[in-house]
């Protein structure tokens, strides 16, 4: 994977920052992974446009504004590489379903209660993300932003800023290209 | 800050979409705090409920909908209220900081212990408020 820009997709709620990744760094009119999410789904006329939509309200409403990223909302996901000893600090996880046989999977990271990495999902159509083919490139995607990000956290390349709300640089700027 | 998706989306999402959402996060939040504060398992509420585990996970993982009596049992066992739904429009509204505020008050009702005159319902002395905002443009 080459480089890739980590920036903001939403911070206007009370509680919670959310971040997204975009694999153009350049590019500045491509989508994010998030939005590409969005705008696969969330869109008038594709069956799961509802579930979609309960998806991004979580997210902007319920963790965004009310009640910060919690254990409530999120789901570890498991994967045999990440089972294995030494066990990562941070696991990639999953915003929560909503409801019996939810279909949709959005892959994130929280960084901590009040920053949120969200990046691409997909429809989930068997026992594991990695059977399902929709949702298996997603998922080692994914894995390597995850991957990248912790490294930078603990290299202190980026860091949290002093509200606890925002990612920058250790210079200090805002420009996330990792 | 927001992405172009984004705004798109806060401005189409339907009305009872973002009702559902608001109630089913409360909810789990709510029943999470609950079992915390009791100092309870799902497997302790399973058995409760004489429930499977599963079952009780699949409740507060989101796997299941609620339902109205699954949320009266749930109720029941856990000895808390988990809805309320409010008598009146509110009461009264006034704007601050570029917010409508609306002062609802609800009426909590308590059981207690029946006299051989018959039941006695009491009116609990702490109502409790909320102040639901709404952006006023």
């Amino acid at each position: 994977m080459n480089t890739f820009a980590l920036e903001i997709w939403y911070d206007e709620g009370a509680v919670c920052s959310f971040y997204t990744v975009r694999c153009n760094p350049d590019d500045d009119d491509a989508l994010s992974e998030t939005d590409r999410f969005f705008e696969t789904y969330a869109v008038p006329e594709h069956p799961l446009e509802d579930k979609a939509l309960q998806m991004f309200r979580l997210i902007t409403e319920s963790i965004g504004n009310k009640y910060g990223a919690t254990d409530d909302f999120f789901d570890r996901v498991e994967n045999k590489a990440q089972a294995l000893p030494p066990k990562p600090k941070q696991w990639l996880e999953e915003v929560k379903d909503l409801g019996i046989n939810f279909p949709l999977r959005l892959y994130c990271y929280r960084v901590s209660e009040h920053i949120v990495v969200l990046f691409n999902g997909g429809v989930k159509d068997a026992q594991s993300a990695q059977e399902s083919k929709n949702l298996s490139m997603k998922f080692y995607e994914a894995q390597t932003f995850v991957k990248k990000i912790e490294e930078s956290l603990q290299s202190q390349l980026i860091v949290i800023s002093n509200d606890g709300r925002h990612l920058k640089s250790f210079d200090g700027t805002t420009d996330l290209i990792l | 800050m927001r992405s172009k998706t984004v705004d798109r989306l806060l401005k189409s999402t339907p009305k009872d979409v973002e009702i559902f959402v608001d109630l089913y996060a409360d909810l789990v939040v709510r029943i999470n705090q609950i079992l915390h504060e009791k100092d309870l398992t799902r497997k302790d509420l399973a058995e409760m409920l004489e429930k499977k585990p599963s079952e009780i996970s699949k409740w507060l993982s989101g796997d299941h909908n609620f339902t109205l009596r699954s949320l009266a049992k749930l109720s029941a066992e856990l000895g808390e209220p988990l809805l309320e739904v409010p008598k009146k429009k509110a009461q009264t509204e006034f704007v601050e900081d570029g917010f409508v505020c609306s002062l609802h008050t609800f009426v909590s009702y308590t059981k207690i212990e029946a006299n051989t005159a018959g039941k006695i319902w009491q009116i609990a002395e702490d109502t409790e408020q909320s102040n639901e905002l709404s952006y006023a443009g």
